[in-house]
């Protein structure tokens, strides 16, 4: 049978992750010192009590940084070690070397903050945006007349929602390793998703030239977009140790360190505004989007568009004006969390359904049904809905949770129960596959067929659990017509496919294998036109004579996504290559005197087009929907009101576990994607949605005890907030 | 001080520190790097290995206690090339993406059918509760036990 080999090796015990590595003799290992508040002023550190401890000890401040002490994707504006002022809590003041690990991290500890002055922090995005700190300038995307269409509406409903941070808590935390290389310049293994990214950093701290700067990454244990950009600033600062001491250094964040000093997924504050009709047609929809930015800009504004990109849900809507602010606070820089700004969306069009469902007296799923995208449909960006498949799998969907039956069903239970009541939810999505910026949408691969046959395959592509590496060499088998054993997928490497885009925005396998696909086409040429004059010759053979008769046996390939194309000053424009669909039903039972609840059931309709490895993909869509179901209904990512993260461990960050999870019934709606590769669908982010109607399960339950009191929008539903509702006058 | 130990059924006389956890003393004085630290806090079980028996997280667990034990961790797992049970399983119905999670997963699910070869879905996951995955959302490796048990239904879980 066919085997995953990247899946036998985890098994195994055998995957090597960048602290499996056997070290080198000589190796130095990092820490770093972290600030204590969100927002202060010092004028240095002492370090005598650091550099007393041993004689391998050296502390690496920004005076340290040879070239630019800057880090960024567009706008540069975070630096890599503070200098005389910090910005958030976790913000890394100083690097430690020293010969151990365990050294390293006590000397860290010694290292004092001198002349510190406390600054007042800012936390509220609606007060940063008050106080005119805001990033960039705030983009508004709108269609149709927003102000005309409402005075047609016979309901109008406004409303407040709430969406909290998400920690990504991949399980391997972030790392790397730097060689002083005798170039001159650096190689390093990174735990990156964007090994570019982090080359092209990497040479403006060191004012080095990107040829000067090798990044390999070979695998990651999970990222989920938290190291899209924030691996950088790790790699950065074991090169700058590197340069600085002359050896090999190690940095690898436990687990506290990495939850507090490393970007999370955005909170939102947002305002809306719906009118409907009496049947429920959606005739006007309007938002405006407080995006807590953090200290820095980061990737934020690549993630605003994507969350007014998706403000209207997986609906036609024909009036719409929708606004997202980048506030800057004193928070860590928020940054990629698979959906990516998407969700943040979602939840404010599914909350504002549901509020404008209570002022119809229909329920929400009436509403919904009725505004799914239609084939030719605009969205308010302009493009224009191709072979949507909203409705399809979302009546699927509904039909496969028998829908009417169980609302009956649960109706039934909650008039026979006084202390459980039951509750269910459907959220349908759509979610627009490319980077929003659309440079980004490009890649690059390297296929070398090997004199025996065997294949070796480098892309932009990283693979980090997600299996783009598995669906890489099974595209590559299909278009050289050899079996996938023969197919060796490469570690990512800067020197082999330059100039790469982070395996982010669900592209990883449509760009990626997409160059693979171009490359071996161009190989598979070469040999037909000789295997034409020599028929009956296998693969090893051909391959053979190709070398023989002096054919080049290697070939690069380069993909950029066709057809892309907007307009900044009129937000319109083609923004995605396509769109992903598909519903979730949820289904939940609330403990009414605790306030506590359970996920039963999930059913889940999702549209994968053509799945190039059908395992993978539920893998992805049931991952990807306990990650969302977190977000809405588990993981609460605190703060204190001074800026400092109160979930700093695993035992204050409650993530999904076993007992967590509903069962999952997932089915694929199965219809080719002409244009992409193998005809499938990207699949990473778009199931994430799903976890949305988790959420609106229990407020439903919630309802079923207080059908009079005003239903609240501030994800994440927790017990707390359940049993506040349940209990108080006033809702969370 | 030193410490005596079988680990995947080789003796080992080792010197090591008194504050050493097990697991610093599995990946770094052994080398053995299959077993993980997630958070080196006793919450999410990457470090999980077998001891004496029963599945302990490695970071919570001091070398020295582990003086005299018979330890399993993932490496002892595999007859040379050829797949445990467990493994195969977990292989064939995808119950791994990154892979991070999966050594302490196996030892997990290793212990639990040592003592209950037929376990019900319920003690799967209570067997597994203590072992955050954060990319499977549990069902595929839920799946690889009771497929290999014949305890469960395929296709979706038997509800508690």
């Amino acid at each position: 049978m066919k085997r995953n080999p990247e899946s036998v090796l985890n098994v195994l015990g055998k995957t090597q992750y960048l602290d499996d590595l056997p070290e080198n003799a000589g190796m130095l290992h990092a820490a770093v010192v972290l600030s204590p508040s969100a927002h202060g002023r010092f004028s240095g550190l002492d370090t005598a009590a650091a550099l007393a401890m041993d004689s391998s000890v050296r502390v690496v401040v920004a005076a340290d940084i040879p070239g630019q002490n800057e880090l960024g994707t567009a706008v540069f504006d975070e630096p890599l070690l503070a200098a005389g002022e910090w910005h958030y809590h976790g913000q890394v003041l100083a690097l430690v070397l020293a010969s151990s690990r365990s050294l390293a991290r006590k000397a860290a500890a010694r290292v004092a903050v001198q002349g510190a002055e406390q600054l007042p922090a800012v936390t509220d995005p609606r007060e940063a945006a008050a106080r005119g700190n805001i990033i960039l300038s705030p983009r508004t995307q709108r269609s149709g007349d927003v102000d005309t269409a409402f005075l047609a509406c016979d309901v109008v409903v406004s409303g407040r929602v709430e969406s909290g941070g998400q920690e990504h808590v991949y399980l391997e935390t972030q790392g790397a390793i730097a060689w002083p290389d005798d170039s001159g310049g650096v190689r390093l293994l990174s735990g990156t998703q964007s090994p570019s990214g982090v080359q092209k950093i990497v040479a403006r701290v060191l004012g080095l030239p990107m040829n000067l700067v090798e990044v390999e990454t070979r695998r990651l244990g999970g990222a989920f977009g938290g190291k899209e950009d924030q691996a950088t600033g790790w790699a950065a600062l074991a090169a700058l140790g590197a340069v600085v001491s002359g050896r090999p250094v190690k940095i690898n964040l436990n687990r506290r360190d990495d939850m507090v000093a490393t970007g999370k997924r955005h909170p939102y504050s947002s305002d809306f505004r719906i009118g409907l009709k009496k049947d429920g047609t959606i005739l006007a929809f309007e938002a405006d989007f407080y995006q807590n930015s953090g200290a820095a800009t980061d990737l934020s504004p690549a993630i605003i568009p994507r969350t007014l990109f998706h403000a209207a849900g997986a609906y036609h809507i024909p009036n719409v004006r929708v606004t997202g602010t980048m506030c800057r606070t004193n928070l860590i820089p928020f940054t990629a969390f698979r959906g990516f700004g998407g969700p943040q969306g979602f939840f404010v069009i599914e909350s504002a359904i549901d509020a404008a469902a209570r002022a119809l007296g229909i329920e929400p799923a009436d509403i919904q049904r009725r505004n799914l995208l239609s084939d030719g449909d605009e969205f308010h960006y302009g493009m224009v809905a191709e072979d949507p498949r909203a409705k399809e799998t979302m009546e699927r969907c509904l039909a496969k949770a028998d829908w009417n039956k169980l609302r009956a069903d649960i109706r039934d239970f909650n008039a026979a129960h006084a202390g459980l009541k039951r509750g269910a939810a459907a959220t349908p999505v759509c979610f627009g596959i490319s980077f929003t910026k659309i440079m980004m949408n490009q890649g690059g691969a390297l296929v070398h067929i090997y004199n025996d046959g065997s294949v070796g395959v480098s892309t932009g592509a990283v693979e980090m659990g997600q299996g783009v590496g598995r669906k890489i060499a099974l595209v590559v088998a299909d278009a050289l017509g050899i079996p996938d054993s023969k197919v060796k997928i490469e570690t990512t490497r800067t020197v082999t496919v330059a100039n790469t885009m982070p395996t982010a925005a669900s592209t990883g396998t449509d760009i990626n294998a997409m160059a693979a696909k171009i490359a071996c086409d161009q190989l598979r040429a070469r040999l037909d036109a000789l295997a034409k004059d020599r028929p009956g010759l296998d693969f090893v053979q051909l391959v053979a004579l190709a070398h023989e008769q002096r054919v080049d046996l290697s070939a690069h390939a380069f993909y950029a996504t066709p057809g892309l194309h907007y307009d900044l000053a009129t937000e319109k424009g083609k923004p995605f290559h396509y769109h992903v669909y598909g519903c979730a039903v949820v289904t939940a039972t609330l403990d009414v005197l605790r306030g506590t609840y359970q996920f039963d059931d999930a059913f889940i309709v999702h549209d994968i087009a053509h799945s190039i490895d059908p395992v993978i993909d539920r893998g992805q869509v049931e991952g990807a929907f306990a990650q969302g179901l977190g977000w809405a209904a588990l993981e609460e990512l605190a703060f204190g009101a001074d800026g400092r993260l109160l979930a700093n461990t695993l035992s204050t960050y409650k993530l999904p576990d076993a007992h967590f999870m509903p069962r999952m019934d997932v089915e694929f709606l199965e219809r080719p994607n002409p244009g992409t590769v193998a005809n499938s669908k990207a699949v990473g982010e778009p199931p994430l949605m799903y976890g949305i109607a988790g959420y609106f399960a229990v407020l439903d339950a919630l309802k079923a005890v207080h059908p009079d009191k005003p239903a609240f929008y501030d994800l994440p539903m927790t017990p707390e907030k359940a049993l506040r509702f349940l209990s108080e006058e006033d809702s969370p | 001080m030193k410490i005596t130990l079988t680990v995947n059924g080789d003796r080992y006389e080792r010197e090591c520190a008194e504050h050493h956890t097990l697991l610093r003393f599995i990946r770094e004085t052994l080398g053995l790097t299959g077993t993980k630290e997630g958070c080196g806090m006793g919450e999410c079980g990457a470090c999980t290995v077998i001891m004496n028996g029963r599945a302990v997280n490695s970071c919570m667990v001091l070398a020295a206690e582990a003086d005299g034990a018979v330890i399993q961790t993932i490496e002892g797992e595999a007859k040379g090339p050829t797949l445990s049970d467990i493994q195969a399983s977990f292989e064939r119905n995808h119950a791994v993406q990154c892979g991070f999670c999966t050594p302490g997963m196996v030892m997990s699910v290793k212990e639990l059918l040592a003592s209950d070869p037929h376990p019900s879905v319920d003690a799967i996951k209570e067997a597994v509760e203590g072992n955050f995955c954060r990319c499977t959302g549990y069902t595929q490796i839920v799946e690889a036990v009771t497929e290999l048990t014949g305890t469960g239904a395929k296709g979706g879980l038997d509800h508690v």
